[in-house]
């Protein structure tokens, strides 16, 4: 992890602005009936850090970034991103999404619209793009991800390395300053898992804020400021990629890499 | 054909066209309620709330088990009546028209059917289709419009395509409140001219006609619905490896 000191310890004169944390989450709590799935969890995440959350299926890991875009709602505990808090209000929700995008596990297209107008329709909503001007924003994302020639095809034509890419361009659209990733490999074939990956980690390049669920060990080394290991709800270790996967500490951790790794 | 002059054939031929119009105003004007009263209850009852769910449990249960002869009764003959109850002076003055009666009661009746399609559409789409719109910040409204709703066509199509069949099927029982449909002309043709086959049949091939332009339109629908639909074709591992 990057050392970033509070701001009041910064006296030079290039002492940058006060800066909030892109991500803040302070104690947590999100319950199904009975079952904690988010047992207080504490996060921040600083402007363009890159952070890699894993952990064993059922750990919350999935739940704790659905939270901070208000797909699920916490039920006790603080989320602020961006500076905003995410109360129950309809208008702070739809603010924090509109500043948050997030890429799924199973892409989430829609079916009935052409790769070009997955990406469209979010910008000429909230944007207020005319339609000449959200298809130049779309079709510049589509070429970031490699797939301007794929514009016009429908979803179900293209492969799952192609959908997922469009998932991340229509995401990319709204111009987001933070980006969340839920398992965005796990439903793809392997040999589609690369140009996937290639594709995030120029994103991670560009200096966006990225929270990504993942167990892809290599991606993480290579781009991860920092990793999160998640069981039962809680975060039971973090630290720098390099540490976190050649000297875990905790016994939970050293498990569940055993198990990964086998 | 004993005793029927020419000029009497294309006179009862014109009320048959007359009655036929009628019949497909109504149809259209009925099948316009149902579809547009099942689409907002279908999605309303969607809502875990319990009184919503009370509400539309007793819809369901009373449009769904009487006859649709009884409603268009009730809303003919009772209808005023009602009206006065609820508006007052005002409504008492209103009169109901065996037209109206029939596009109320064939649009309230199939609106609980064509709920319960758009219904079972919206809960078989995955939960995914809502959370990318919603993750999207797409406002409600417009995420049901254009993301989740042409979705939803797309799958209750056989279904409102049989509700389509069935209200066309249904609505001569209008006539039997008076309206002068198309079933009420052929009836009076056959009872003055002694000629029930000719003018049933002449009828019946009007309605057949009916359905086959609506089956046309039913696929034209599905094309356009089925966009985006078909994969791409699997190529063979023989041309593959050519």
């Amino acid at each position: 992890m990057i050392a970033r000191p509070p701001a009041s310890d910064l006296a030079g004169d290039l002492a940058p602005a006060p800066v909030a944390p892109a991500i803040l989450l302070a104690g947590v709590v999100k319950r199904y009936g009975a079952h904690r799935a988010l047992a207080g969890v504490d996060l921040q995440v600083q402007r363009g850090e890159k952070v890699v959350i894993c952990g064993p299926s059922g750990s919350g890991k999935s739940t704790l970034i659905r939270c901070i875009n208000a797909l699920e709602r916490h039920d006790g505990g603080r989320i602020v991103v961006n500076g905003i808090e995410l109360t129950g209000d309809e208008g702070t929700v739809q603010d924090i999404r509109q500043e948050v995008g997030m890429v799924f596990q199973h892409f989430n297209l829609f079916p009935h619209l052409t790769a070009l107008e997955n990406c469209m329709l979010a910008p000429q909503l909230n944007r207020g793009l005319s339609k000449a001007q959200a298809e130049k924003l779309a079709m510049a994302h589509l070429e970031r991800v490699h797939l301007a020639d794929q514009a016009r095809k429908y979803p179900a034509r293209l492969s799952g390395g192609q959908q997922q890419r469009v998932a991340i361009a229509r995401a990319l659209c709204m111009e987001p300053r933070i980006l969340l990733f839920d398992e965005p490999t796990s439903a793809l074939d392997p040999e589609m898992v690369k140009e996937v990956l290639g594709v995030i980690e120029e994103l991670a390049a560009s200096g966006v804020t990225m929270v990504c669920v993942t167990h892809e060990m290599g991606f993480a080394r290579r781009v991860a400021d920092r990793c999160v290991f998640m069981d039962r709800g809680e975060i039971v270790e973090e630290g720098g990629a390099q540490d976190f996967f050649d000297a875990p500490k905790s016994e939970r951790l050293r498990h569940f890499l055993a198990q990964i790794l086998r | 054909m004993t005793n029927l002059s020419l000029a009497d054939l294309a006179g009862y031929l014109r009320q048959l066209g007359e009655g036929a119009l009628i019949t497909l105003e109504l149809f259209f004007a009925s099948f316009t309620l149902a579809f547009v009263l099942g689409v907002l209850i279908g999605v309303v009852t969607l809502s875990r709330n319990r009184f919503i769910r009370a509400a539309w449990r007793v819809y369901a249960s009373v449009f769904m088990g009487v006859p649709s002869l009884l409603v268009i009764f009730l809303i003919f003959y009772g209808g005023s009546a009602m009206l006065a109850a609820v508006l007052g002076e005002f409504g008492a003055r209103i009169d109901i028209s065996p037209f109206g009666a029939g596009v109320a009661a064939l649009g309230i009746v199939y609106a609980a059917y064509i709920a319960e399609l758009v219904r079972g559409a919206i809960e078989n789409l995955p939960k995914g289709q809502f959370e990318g719109a919603r993750a999207l910040a797409i406002p409600p409204l417009i995420m049901w419009g254009r993301v989740i709703l042409p979705q939803v066509m797309r799958l209750a199509l056989p279904g409102l395509v049989n509700v389509w069949s069935f209200m066309l099927k249904e609505t001569p029982l209008v006539s039997l409140a008076g309206l002068q449909d198309l079933v009420a002309a052929a009836k009076i043709a056959a009872g003055a001219t002694k000629e029930p086959f000719l003018f049933f049949v002449a009828t019946a091939l009007l309605f057949i006609a009916f359905s086959a332009a609506s089956l046309w339109l039913a696929n034209r629908l599905e094309a356009r619905l089925d966009r985006g639909q078909r994969r791409a074709p699997v190529r063979s591992s023989a041309q593959a490896e050519a």
